[in-house]
């Protein structure tokens, strides 16, 4: 309390308390005795400056505070009066300034929780509490040390003023600084520990506090001064405190972070499941069925779907498997998949199911896209089998046949088991002509239902098949070959031959089997990779000393499945 | 001339703690006035025309919201910067205080350190 807030103690009773003025005016009168008073600096604090005769000096910390001028002894009984007011008045300052000291900290510690509390680091809270903390508490040094258990190292998180080299110094203190840590007490470090300790040269004062949570403590806040001072039981308290709020929201923050990271794996753990589960039940199948997520689906879920279903199937797979190992024979038609089932999903459809030597695709876009697919595969297995021809190994031929309508996707089985399945005549019938396109010799086959279904038949070339009567069916259907998918050469030769391919078709159907037979002849012999030709060839060529059955129309009809 | 800056709150601790927080202000020839309700305050302000209130809200007679109302709207002492004082979970009060005519609203436990920045700047300005 200095010489400036002695003077507002006694401007305040002289001037601004209504009580006090009001008593000396009263005092005044009733002695009839006049007074003025003049401050240190002869500005006027109460009366006029008027002929008094007498004055006397109101002291006070041995400092001339004011000066009080009167005529009347009996004025003298005001000035004691105005002594002891000022006495009153000057308690009530010093306890107003302890007061706000202790708001200021209250407020400090208010303010500090609610910085931190935002804080979900331990760097971060580690920096705002040094910062608060020079704030409040004289010190020219702070260092915010943590002990992680797992390295067994005393890490220093946040700091400020200059400490040289601080974890150079806090690796040599280490063993100091965990028994420290262990006890979890705070403590003003003696001046002769600070002045005998070489880590602490730079200070002349130095005091901690643990950060403490229940039982534990995390580190420690440790705060210096360069000067020669004194820390108070007070300061350390509030440093005390401090600490605790800090290591509090620490763990919090550890909490917190930990918290976050099992919602992280627990999320990344789901989202590798549903990555793997649609792997095994395709998206495309899920949302079919109007649901987002295999998680939604449940027993009984189905859908009516228009998609064009393909089988595709590996021609002699038991010639090529037979000299290889079962698990050799498990990776070369997993490298066969490895091929098919990104040009599928390329041109918008879905592998549903796996078939051994071969697989069912779905496409929900319709034909034109599952024959784009389907010339795909065959051109991508003509690059394959050059590589394979470099390693001597057999090359690797399909049959891929196709047929559009519509089927039922659902989920089947029993509450404890359940799979994806589609149910549908559809599917029966693709795989029928998968099997047709053996016994035709054509790389892809497809029904006159698709070929209607196409948005631009103009993209493909096709031969006409005539009809065929499938194992278990009444109607026959009009079989189409695309020959898109066939070796350049072969392609080539289709695409001359095409006009008498149909010519010799016609002929067949019109039961002229020698002209047919002719044609077919003449269309063979130009390549003799077209093996259509040659089932056409044999056909007409049996036929022309056989009888016709009645109605006979050249639908042929399939025995086999 | 003398600036002037009045201190309204009920509560006697609080009127200390502004009292001591802003006694800066005297060496700097600012004069602190006191009042210890809404009444007393008001006859002040007609009567000294402080420069700045810092004018606690809640007080029996006439509480701040009405002091504020009778300055700015019926006085018409515009000139009058008037900081409500509010305890922290009343701010819902804070729009009608600005209706009210106030210039800033501060929220109790206040900062010291930013009640005299504050106090500063606005009779500095």
């Amino acid at each position: 309390m200095n010489h400036s807030t002695s003077l507002k103690a006694l401007k305040s009773i002289l001037q601004r308390d209504n009580a006090s003025k009001a008593l000396l005016k009263t005092l005044s009168q009733k002695f009839n005795a006049d007074f003025c008073i003049e401050d240190s600096n002869q500005l006027l604090l109460w009366g006029d400056r008027g002929a008094f005769v007498n004055s006397v000096i109101l002291e006070y910390q041995e400092a001339t505070l004011a000066t009080f001028y009167y005529s009347d002894a009996n004025a003298l009984h005001i000035f004691e009066t105005i002594k002891l007011l000022f006495q009153k008045e000057w308690e009530k300052k010093k306890i107003g300034k302890e007061v706000l000291g202790l708001y200021r900290e209250i407020n400090m510690i208010y303010g500090l929780s609610e910085m931190i509390s935002e804080k979900i680091d331990a760097e971060s809270i580690a920096e705002v509490a040094l910062q608060e903390a020079v704030q409040i508490i004289n010190t020219s040094h702070g260092l915010f040390l943590m002990y992680d258990a797992d390295k067994d190292e005393v890490l220093e998180i946040a700091q400020f003023g200059n400490n040289p080299n601080s974890q150079t110094n806090i690796d040599k203190q280490k063993e100091l600084l965990k028994e420290l840590i262990k006890k979890g007490t705070s403590a003003i470090v003696p001046k002769e520990r600070v002045v005998k300790n070489p880590a602490l040269r730079h200070l002349k004062a130095a005091m901690y506090a643990p950060l403490k949570v229940k039982h534990r403590t995390l580190g420690l806040m440790v705060l210096g001064h360069e000067d020669e001072i004194e820390y108070t039981a007070a300061e350390l308290k509030l440093l005390t405190t401090i600490a605790l709020q800090s290591s509090s929201a620490i763990e919090s923050a550890h909490l917190y972070q930990k918290g976050l990271k099992e919602v992280q794996d627990r999320e990344e753990a789901i989202r590798k499941i549903h990555d793997a589960s649609q792997k095994f039940v395709p998206s495309e199948f899920i949302k079919s069925l109007g649901k987002a997520k295999i998680t939604e689906v449940s027993l009984g879920d189905l859908a009516e779907r228009e998609v064009t279903v393909v089988f595709a199937d590996i021609r002699g797979f038991t010639s090529i498997s037979e000299g290889l190992s079962p698990k050799d024979n498990f990776l070369f038609v997993n490298g066969f998949n490895n091929r098919m089932g990104p040009i599928v999903r390329k041109n918008a459809g879905f592998i549903m199911q796996y078939l051994g030597d071969g697989f069912m695709a779905l496409f929900p876009k319709g034909p034109q896209s599952a024959l784009r697919a389907s010339v795909e595969m065959h051109k991508a297995l003509q690059e394959y089998n050059k590589e394979r021809a470099l390693k001597e190994r057999l090359p690797v031929k399909i049959g891929v046949g196709m047929q559009n309508g519509k089927l039922i996707m659902g989920i089947t089985g029993d509450s404890d088991r359940l799979d994806a399945a589609i149910i549908s005549d559809t599917v029966n019938t693709a795989a029928r002509i998968e099997g047709l396109s053996k016994h035709y010799g054509t790389s892809i086959l497809l029904t006159d239902n698709c070929k209607k279904k196409l948005e631009n038949p103009a993209d493909f070339d096709f031969r006409y098949l005539g009809a065929v009567k499938v194992k278990g069916k009444r109607k026959p259907i009009d079989l189409y070959e695309c020959i898109n998918g066939d070796q350049p050469k072969l392609l080539e030769h289709k695409l001359n031959t095409t006009g008498s391919f149909q010519k010799g078709l016609d002929l067949y159907l019109n039961r002229e089997f020698a002209m047919a037979a002719v044609t077919f002849q003449q269309i063979f012999k130009l390549n003799q990779q077209d093996q259509t030709a040659k089932l056409f060839l044999n056909k007409s060529a049996t036929l022309i000393t056989q009888e016709l059955e009645e109605g006979w129309k050249g639908v042929e009809s399939m025995t086999n499945k | 001339m003398t600036k002037k800056l009045l201190i309204v709150d009920d509560e006697p601790h609080i009127r200390m703690l502004i009292e001591q927080t802003l006694e800066d202000l005297e060496d700097d020839g600012v004069e602190l006035l006191i009042a210890e309700n809404g009444e007393e305050a008001l006859r002040i302000i007609q009567e000294e025309k402080p420069n700045l209130v810092f004018l606690d809200v809640m007080m029996p007679k006439m509480n701040g919201m009405e002091v504020c109302y009778k300055v700015k709207k019926e006085l018409n002492l515009s000139e009058v910067y008037i900081i409500l004082l509010t305890a922290k979970g009343q701010e819902v009060d804070r729009q009608k205080g600005l209706d009210m005519g106030a210039n800033k609203y501060m929220t109790k436990p206040f900062d010291p350190d930013e009640m005299l920045t504050i106090a500063k700047d606005i009779l500095n300005n």
